[in-house]
């Protein structure tokens, strides 16, 4: 019993050390932004001020402006693309579907840097496609949507077919059934899935800084350009903005789920 | 464990799904058509071209001159290249351990003593590892660097009188690899935690096991699909990695990806980075081909 208590309390230690890892280097980049110190690394006094020297920065304004372009239509087009892609993995029996199960899990896990000069080079020397937002939107949908098929997967999985059944003994087509009964009842899961593939666009470095070309600065990009010059109250703005995007994502997707199961 | 009760399998739903609806040829293309194509044109195609590029010669200026060579794969496997090949597999190998060891006391603790707070736990580690990569890296750069906050904290403390030269050695970079790979190996192994049937621990307790033993004979070999797929999405990228040896290494560690990186921006040599991308892709599928082969379809649901 004693040795029990002993293990419980060493790995309560582990868990506490390693949530502290995981979020103090965050939680410091957060509180410097608000600090007046010039290079952003000290706590001096609260302030603002550097969030309205971000929205003043033009560099900054552009970059912005640009991720989020990409980051919306990466969204619509990987949401689209993943929930028929997880509808026919999930309802249909064809040849090559465990290659293509797993063929869709390698934009996931490859190195960035494989995928980014890979396409670089399709997209200069054979496709001639220029650098900038077709490139980088192609390569955001590349990397997405195969994020989204999985999560959508995982609904589907969790869903209630009988409603489709019904549709389709009561003579719907299965495309009519899809559009009128199981893309509404799935709505939740899809947004749920949408909401998720937005920070994970908006958030991209590697791949897009490859298939990005001179001049289409990203904001991850721009982070990357002044990384040289050390910590800066800017950059510690710009992170806290990463992440308050990526946790308003992430709610949001948590509120679609709850929606989900209400249902 | 063959005889264990598995989760029914996904094929068996379509099947009964098709007894009663009925499929047209054309409907199948339809809805999976758009994705194969995508994976078609821009991952294999891309590769191969790639994989092309790796067997011709490269001109002075970074042009490409096609004539066949094997020279590339030479000095991959080379003295020039080769070391930074097998040390980033090791490096690799290290970052997966240290990441099972620290991970699975984890993921075991918050799954089984997590109680009314789980939720919490797991929504404190899934916001790092969905927040930006670049950003989390920038973040730790800030902390361990020479005039950053653990320093500021140690000297103050007088536990250090000089600061820590962290940031640049192999133990900057690996630190880096720990920090953005953790929370992917923490949340699959704490999926199949959670998924496993407690009355099978049950019954091993009630015919006398030990709880260590219980651990090592009934929990361990059940979590396996968690183990391999934690180690696939920790390990792979990390192999391949670039963005951590560039800011944590400097120009003195470098890792495979920094070599792929530098042979294809500026004037680079092209063939040299597709050789080298090569023989990571194909080191990599190879192991993620075993590591589904053993692991199972488990181990793949266990991913997402």
């Amino acid at each position: 019993m004693n040795w029990e208590k002993m293990v419980t309390k060493l790995l309560n230690t582990v868990i506490g050390i390693f949530y502290i890892f995981l979020w103090t280097p965050l939680i410091i980049v957060i509180v410097f932004s608000f600090s007046t110190h010039k290079y952003g690394s000290k706590w001096e006094g609260f302030t603002t001020k550097w969030y309205g020297k971000l929205i003043a920065n033009e560099a900054v304004q552009d970059a912005l402006i640009r991720s989020l372009i990409i980051a919306v239509i990466t969204m619509i087009a990987a949401t689209i693309i993943g929930t028929i892609t997880a509808y026919g993995l999930y309802k249909f029996q064809f040849k090559g579907k465990p290659f293509l199960r797993t063929s869709i899990l390698l934009p996931l896990v490859f190195p960035s840097v494989i995928t980014g000069a890979a396409l670089l080079v399709f997209f200069t020397r054979i496709l001639h496609i220029p650098l900038g937002y077709p490139s980088i939107i192609i390569a955001h949908i590349v990397f997405c949507s195969p994020l989204a098929v999985f999560i959508i997967l995982g609904r589907m999985q969790r869903m209630d077919w009988t409603l489709e059944e019904a549709s389709m003994d009561l003579g719907a087509t299965r495309f009519k059934t899809f559009k009128r009964v199981t893309l509404p009842v799935l709505l939740p899961g899809i947004m749920a899935s949408a909401m998720l593939i937005f920070p994970w666009s908006f958030d991209d470095f590697v791949i897009t800084y490859f298939v990005a070309g001179v001049g289409s600065t990203t904001l991850p990009i721009y982070v990357y350009s002044q990384l040289r010059f050390g910590t800066s109250p800017i950059l510690n703005t710009i992170a806290t903005l990463f992440v308050v995007v990526t946790i308003i994502g992430f709610f949001a997707s948590h509120f679609f789920q709850k929606l989900d199961i209400r249902k | 464990m063959t005889n264990l009760p598995n989760e029914p399998d996904q094929s068996d739903v379509v099947n009964t799904n098709n007894e009663t609806n009925k499929i047209f040829p054309f409907e199948i293309p339809l809805f999976i058509g758009p994705m194969t194509i995508i994976i078609a044109v821009f991952v294999f195609a891309p590769l191969l071209i790639i994989l092309g590029i790796s067997f011709i010669k490269s001109g002075i200026y970074g042009d490409l001159i096609f004539t066949f060579t094997l020279d590339n794969y030479k000095a991959a496997l080379g003295s020039k290249y080769g070391p930074v090949f097998y040390r980033s597999i090791l490096m690799a190998a290290q970052t997966n351990i240290i990441c099972i060891l620290i991970g699975y006391p984890i993921a075991y603790n918050i799954a089984r003593f997590g109680g009314k707070w789980k939720n919490m736990l797991l929504f404190l580690i899934i916001i790092p590892s969905w927040s930006s990569y670049l950003i989390r890296l920038y973040a730790l750069k800030t902390l361990i660097g020479r005039k950053g906050l653990l320093n500021t904290f140690l000297i103050n403390m007088d536990i250090i009188s000089q600061p820590l030269e962290i940031l640049y050695t192999q133990t900057a970079v690996m630190i880096g690899l720990i920090y953005a790979w953790l929370p992917f190996m923490v949340l699959p192994i704490y999926a199949s935690i959670e998924g496993l049937d407690q009355s099978l621990l049950e019954a091993s307790a009630d015919l006398g096991s030990r709880p260590f033993k219980r651990f090592l004979r009934v929990t361990l070999p059940l979590t396996k699909g968690g183990l391999l797929a934690g180690s696939i999405l920790c390990f792979i990228p990390t192999v391949g990695e670039w963005l951590v040896p560039q800011i944590f290494g400097g120009s003195k560690v470098m890792m495979a990806g920094s070599l792929v990186a530098q042979k294809f921006m500026g004037v680079g040599n092209m063939p040299q980075g597709a050789s080298l991308a090569i023989m990571l892709a194909t080191t990599l599928i190879l192991i993620l081909y075993l590591a589904i082969k053993f692991g199972g379809k488990d181990a793949m649901e266990k991913m997402i």
